[in-house]
């Protein structure tokens, strides 16, 4: 008898009438009983392998998610809508997950080692030079996003708690796709650089924050942006004249 | 009426936490068997709670909630495994077995659960798929078949591959670690 017939059998993955085939060859068979006792050892050692558990700071994470997920349901349903629209949704998360980009490009291109993403003062002293092999497509796409999250920027709801909760949260998914896509390119840096991003996305997705902080905020992205812009657009017409 | 009562019994977000604290680990735990990075198996788990919030209401009860949203975790798993490239899982770095002062159960799990490790390292993706699903996760053939849209003579296969190179893998490292 095969190994794989036994296999099945400890997996209780048999039919009656095999099973019944089995047990009746184990009873005659010592070798094969031995055989099946070496296999079931093995099996039990597997399933009894331990996994090193969740890092705390991933577990606290996870619970972070429910609250602010519950946080903006119970916001939507309890405030009213306002101004908010779907497209200034859907903007938002363009222009979060562009200026994440955005800040992370400037610490990449500055070969920054990964540290949390900083404010537009340090991306505006990096002087980028756009790797070739990047293309100026994704630039081109990045700038559009820029260019939206600009014009889009002043109708942002600071006042509507609930709605920037949900904003932001769309955001955190945004940037954790840019992060996943900037990994799978090679572009480990872009990506830790992200994924640092994401915290600071987390704080800003709390239902606790004055208006005047998300002021703040709000002016801070705008200035972000035009920075961001600025070498970008520069960037590009450095290339144009040197071709 | 019933939809009421449906809305009443749906886990709250206190129940959410209760069976993240219990049950976090666990989850984590097969999604790095079946992803073997970090990040992915923080994402998925992060995207089955997210999804098991959403879909709350949905929660009939009938298994614990700690039960339903470990499923949707294999799930969520399975998902991004499929949408990553070939080749994408990096080798797991092996955190040291044991801090001294476990008993020596403990350290002998520990032991064995980073050479199961290294051992699923060697087995194609379909096979550890395959192997985590049917034995630590404990689902039916079948069910293996419908989920990753396979015949379940092609499931039987790849557990049987992986079996085999698991011990092929296993033998010696298991009598040391003993």
């Amino acid at each position: 008898m095969r190994d794989d017939e036994l296999i099945l059998y400890l997996y209780d993955e048999l039919t009656p009438v095999e099973r019944r085939e089995v047990e009746s060859r184990l009873r005659s068979d010592p070798d094969l009983a031995s055989r099946l006792d070496a296999l079931r050892r093995e099996f039990v050692d597997w399933k009894n392998a331990a996994q090193p558990p969740a890092p705390g700071d991933m577990v606290q994470r996870w619970h972070d998610s429910i609250d602010r997920a519950a946080a903006g349901e119970y916001a939507a349903t309890g405030e009213p809508r306002g101004a908010f629209s779907l497209a200034s949704f859907a903007w938002g998360a363009a222009v979060t997950a562009a200026l994440a980009i955005g800040i992370g490009i400037g610490a990449w291109f500055s070969n920054r080692p990964a540290a949390p993403p900083t404010a537009a003062t340090s991306v505006a002293a990096t002087q980028p030079a756009l790797p070739e092999q990047q293309g100026t497509a994704f630039t081109r796409g990045l700038r559009v996003h820029f260019r939206d999250a600009q014009r889009e920027l002043s109708s942002i709801p600071v006042e509507a708690a609930a709605d920037r909760t949900e904003l932001v949260m769309q955001l955190i998914q945004q940037n954790r796709l840019f992060e996943r896509a900037a990994e799978e390119h090679g572009s480990a840096n872009l990506a830790r650089v992200l994924r640092a991003f994401e915290p600071i996305l987390l704080r800003l997705a709390s239902d606790d924050i004055a208006p005047e902080d998300a002021e703040e905020l709000r002016k801070q992205l705008a200035f972000e942006l035009r920075v961001m812009l600025t070498i970008l657009e520069r960037d590009a017409s450095n290339k144009t004249q040197s071709t | 009426m019933a939809a009421v009562l449906k809305a009443a019994s749906a886990p709250t977000r206190a129940d959410f936490h209760d069976a993240i604290s219990r049950r976090s680990n666990c989850w984590y735990s097969v999604c790095l068997r079946l992803t073997r990075s970090r990040d992915l198996a923080e994402d998925a788990v992060q995207d089955a709670l997210l999804t098991a919030w959403n879909k709350r209401q949905q929660f009939d009860g009938s298994a614990r909630l700690e039960t339903w949203i470990h499923r949707i975790v294999v799930n969520a798993a399975l998902q991004l495994l499929r949408k990553q490239k070939p080749g994408r899982q990096e080798p797991l770095e092996i955190d040291p077995a044991g801090d001294g002062e476990s008993p020596d159960a403990a350290r002998f799990d520990a032991e064995l659960g980073d050479q199961l490790s290294v051992a699923l390292g060697h087995l194609s993706e379909m096979e550890r798929t395959c192997f985590v699903l049917k034995h630590l996760e404990e689902w039916r053939l079948g069910e293996i078949a419908d989920e990753l849209g396979m015949n379940t003579g092609a499931v039987k296969q790849a557990v049987f591959r992986a079996v085999r190179k698991l011990r092929t893998h296993m033998t010696g490292l298991l009598d040391e670690a003993r």
